[in-house]
């Protein structure tokens, strides 16, 4: 599993205002951070960088490279930030990102296209966000197929299903099951297509101390469906564990829940139990409520 | 060849529910069947119930014609109820609005009295809500739960913010609770899960919040669909609960029902038969027409 480190974004406030205030120790601390945890790549969101995007992109790519021989992915909706991100990139970057949006399928794709890079492509449209599986599928293929015609390659397609919360009312659960069925199938209906998920997502909403255990089981059932690669946290030590290898029979627990194998929790420690809690609400079989290990 | 129709059955049962006590009391729910689904492989032990609604107070933004069945009897409570009693009720339901904050504040040692007439007047269970403001009603419940004390009261609503103190004294004064929450199947499971560490399942029945036709109906239909299709296919504990529909007031608040009559009586009817028909188990009405009306539907009359 690729991990693209999230913790360079500005809605964190330390990193907006290091960027604002060019306070390098902040940024540098934090890619150092990720790279020794085990980052594949660092994320810089910046946002959409409404002021100086130029400058500001330049500044943060290079100092994130001062301390960190990692590729980096440039996070933002802004063309302009977007190309000078790339164009200041030792390693091949990845481009994150673009959509089937006309704006950005006449923006950021020929970008990926002009600096050779990789490019993670959600499922959105013009439309929207498209509620189901099929649809997801329908939308994907429509803007790979436009990618290709620009001469993107699939091997450099990173697909995105877009990954909502799990507690969003009611809703949440649909997409958090249809994320997983789209993951299983991509490899068939696109061939060489790389996936990414923004992983955090999911546990937006949940009680604080809550959020890890829900990030950390749903990328295990993704990563068991062939996802390749999330934006996620790679200084949550147990998710890092459990995608390196270091927890086999947790990973092992998860996935006999997922294949519906009768896995008796009284024989179980109560961690393991929550593995199994959490990812029974996250395939959707028990309804989630924020009180999911309790019941 | 013969055409044979798919017959279901479930794992599922929603809680028979006992309110009132001896020859007052009243089952609702107990169902393992989807609601109407007679044909399927199950029985609905109890059917739909009916609950007209009295306040405590004269109700001042009443429209005319819903006034005029209880005219002679809307400032008396006690008189109010047995007068919904002739109009063949399983329950009565008493809101208790003046206890409110914003409208009178009156006290709570004056509302559980008045609780207990009226409980003591009928003889049909007695369904209690509060005022809904989340830290008067704590004081208000309590008492109305002490001062009736083992009379198997309904007693709501039990929300998020107060479930701790309200549903002690529901608890230890033996009566029944009225679990509310927000429209919301998360936060509904949410607060039974909590809610039944304490006190017991067997003794809980969800409010998930009633709207009115055009007013938001179909989230209500829905939530309340999906609750009994949770409970019944998928057996989660926390939906198998009996599910009350308090939608009276909710539909008498609109511009259609206040305009005229039919229109009120129509408005109030086909709120009641769709959350009927989602799947509730007891629904509080505030006319005894519609009353009449449902009960003939349902009959098929």
């Amino acid at each position: 599993m690729i991990i693209i480190g999230e913790n360079i974004h500005v809605i964190a406030k330390a990193v907006s205002t290091a960027i604002r205030e060019r306070d390098a120790g902040v940024i540098r601390d934090l890619a150092r951070a990720q790279t020794e945890a085990g980052a594949d790549y660092i994320d810089l969101n910046v946002g959409p960088m409404k002021r100086d995007p130029e400058e500001n992109m330049h500044w943060l790519v290079g100092t994130v490279q001062e301390v960190t021989d990692l590729p980096l992915s440039i996070d933002t909706m802004n063309p302009v930030a977007m190309e000078a991100g790339l164009k200041g990139c030792k390693k091949r970057p990845l481009l994150n990102s673009a959509s089937g949006k006309t704006d950005s399928k006449g923006q950021m794709l020929p970008l990926a296209r002009k600096y050779n890079c990789s490019v993670v492509i959600s499922v959105m449209t013009d439309k929207g966000m498209p509620p189901d599986v099929d649809s997801k599928i329908e939308s994907i293929m429509d803007t790979v197929t436009y990618a290709n015609e620009l001469g993107i390659s699939n091997e450099d397609i990173w697909v995105d299903p877009i990954v909502l919360p799990v507690s969003t009312a009611g809703e949440g659960q649909r997409f958090t099951v249809a994320n997983l069925e789209f993951i299983k199938i991509l490899g068939d209906v696109l061939p060489g297509v790389k996936s990414t998920v923004g992983l955090s997502n999911v546990s937006n909403g949940v009680p604080n101390e809550l959020r890890p255990l829900l990030n950390c089981v749903y990328l295990v059932m993704l990563a068991k469906n062939g996802l390749y690669s999330a934006i996620a946290d790679p200084l949550d030590k147990e998710l890092m564990s459990m995608m390196k290898g270091s927890m086999p029979r947790e990973v092992e627990l998860i996935h006999k829940t997922m294949d519906g194998e009768d896995v008796s929790l009284s024989a179980l420690a109560q961690k393991q139990v929550h593995y199994v809690k959490t990812a029974k609400v996250l395939m959707g079989e028990t309804l989630y409520s924020d009180a999911w290990l309790e019941s | 060849m013969d055409y044979k129709a798919p017959v279901e059955a479930y794992n599922g049962v929603v809680r028979e529910i006992t309110i009132g006590k001896g020859n007052k009391s009243l089952k609702i729910g107990g169902e393992n069947i989807l609601p109407f689904h007679f044909f399927d492989q199950g029985s609905s032990p109890n059917p739909a119930r009916f609950a007209l609604e009295i306040l405590d107070m004269k109700p001042e933004d009443w429209p005319e014609h819903a006034v005029e069945p209880y005219r002679d009897v809307i400032s008396d409570p006690v008189a109010w109820a047995k007068k919904c009693q002739g109009f063949g009720v399983d329950a009565i339901s008493l809101f208790l609005v003046s206890t409110d904050p914003a409208v009178k504040n009156s006290p709570a040692d004056k509302a559980a009295a008045l609780v207990r007439e009226v409980a003591g007047a009928i003889d049909v269970p007695l369904i209690v809500y509060g005022s809904g403001d989340e830290v008067k009603d704590v004081e208000v419940l309590s008492k109305v739960a002490e001062v009736c004390d083992g009379m198997n009261l309904l007693i709501g609503p039990v929300l998020k913010e107060n479930y701790e103190a309200v549903g002690k004294a529901i608890l230890e004064h033996g009566h029944t609770a009225i679990a509310q929450s927000p429209l919301d199947i998360n936060l509904l499971k949410e607060l039974n899960v909590k809610l039944s560490k304490f006190f017991p399942a067997e003794r809980i029945v969800i409010d998930p919040l009633s709207s009115a036709l055009g007013y938001g109906m179909e989230y209500s239909f829905s939530l309340i669909e999906r609750v009994k299709q949770i409970g019944i296919m998928t057996k989660d504990s926390m939906t198998m609960m009996p599910i009350i529909a308090n939608l009276g007031g909710e539909c008498w608040k609109t511009k259609q029902a206040k305009e005229n009559k039919k229109q009120g009586l129509l408005w109030e009817g086909v709120t009641a038969m769709s959350l009927l028909l989602a799947g509730a188990n007891i629904v509080v009405l505030r006319h005894p027409e519609t009353l009449r009306l449902i009960k003939e539907t349902i009959q098929a009359r």
